[in-house]
């Protein structure tokens, strides 16, 4: 069996499998005495990706949410003593049966706008007339079924008409 | 070193470059980590009003608490009802509300009330709010809206 020349080629084919598994060895202990230090990076791989995953599923893109501060009239009759000025009042009702649909009207004046940036516009033409400013109390009164979106738009269009006493009333 | 890399690259067949994937990586999560904030379990998901050139200013009010308006999910989506809870609680009728109001007033008479209201409810269901928000004695309304992003 041994004098097979079949099996001698196998018998040298293994010794070269040998003798480059060693020289692999070799170069690679020669390899890590070269470099001294090395850093293994699956486990800092794991954890970034880790952290990736966790800010992907948690973060939410929103909008950012401010607030509108006003007063609101107690029960206690301080406030209603304080006001001899006769109020601009606004009044925002709905055009029956679509929501979204509103109509501003203000009392005593003829100017009807159509649009809430329309009415900053309106009062800020208001406060310019004499007798009235900034200070001039603005009354809003809205329509019970009026979407609150549009009672809100209401009050920033005085905000932005920089009226400084705004109040809702029935 | 060329040497032994040469050798290293020839021995392993196929070779993986890791470092660009890691630089990505890092990037993305810096991303993630700088933009994401962690809205409170006050802030109950809901449609805020978008005013047009808004006011509406972010404050950070120290005593406050909060009131939510919603929508009632249950009824059929014609009929605009709310619900009203108290900052992250189960939803509770207006009185319960007001009586959990009277008694957080009682331990700090500083505190704010901020209204938060879901734009599509009608007037009078945020209206019986601020009539309950009166009845309380508490003078300042603050209502939550969209930030104006034109700035």
């Amino acid at each position: 069996m041994r004098d097979s020349p079949n099996f001698s080629s196998s018998a040298q084919r293994h010794d070269s499998v040998i003798a480059r598994v060693r020289a692999r060895r070799l170069s690679r202990s020669r390899n890590h005495q070269g470099s001294a230090i090395t850093m293994n990076f699956a486990p800092m791989i794991d954890m970034t990706f880790l952290l990736l995953i966790f800010f992907l599923v948690t973060t939410t893109f929103e909008r950012a949410e401010g607030i509108l501060a006003s007063k609101l009239p107690t029960n206690t009759g301080r406030h209603t003593a304080s006001l001899p000025l006769v109020p601009i009042v606004v009044r925002v009702q709905q055009v029956d049966s679509d929501h979204n649909a509103f109509h501003i009207s203000l009392d005593g004046f003829d100017a009807q706008p159509t649009t809430f940036t329309a009415l900053t516009a309106v009062l800020l033409n208001i406060q310019a007339q004499p007798g009235f400013d900034n200070e001039t109390p603005v009354v809003i009164v809205a329509d019970q079924e009026l979407p609150w979106d549009h009672v809100v738009a209401c009050w920033n269009a005085t905000l932005n008409a920089n009226c400084q006493r705004v109040a809702f009333g029935d | 070193m060329r040497h032994e890399r040469r050798r290293r690259e020839t021995s392993s067949g196929i070779s993986f470059n890791a470092v660009p994937m890691v630089d990505v990586i890092f990037m993305l999560t810096i991303f993630f980590m700088l933009v994401s904030r962690f809205s409170s379990a006050e802030q109950i998901p809901m449609e805020l009003p978008k005013p047009e050139h808004s006011q509406a200013s972010v404050a950070k009010i120290p005593e406050r608490v909060i009131i939510n308006c919603r929508v009632n999910s249950l009824l059929p989506s014609g009929s605009m009802q709310a619900v009203y809870s108290v900052g992250p609680n189960q939803p509770e009728s207006l009185d319960v509300v007001a009586r959990r109001l009277a008694a957080m007033r009682k331990q700090s008479p500083n505190l704010k009330v901020v209204v938060r209201a879901d734009r599509r409810l009608p007037y009078a269901e945020v209206r019986e709010v601020m009539r309950m928000l009166a009845n309380n004695n508490i003078d300042m309304l603050n209502v939550v809206a969209h930030v104006n992003e034109e700035k």
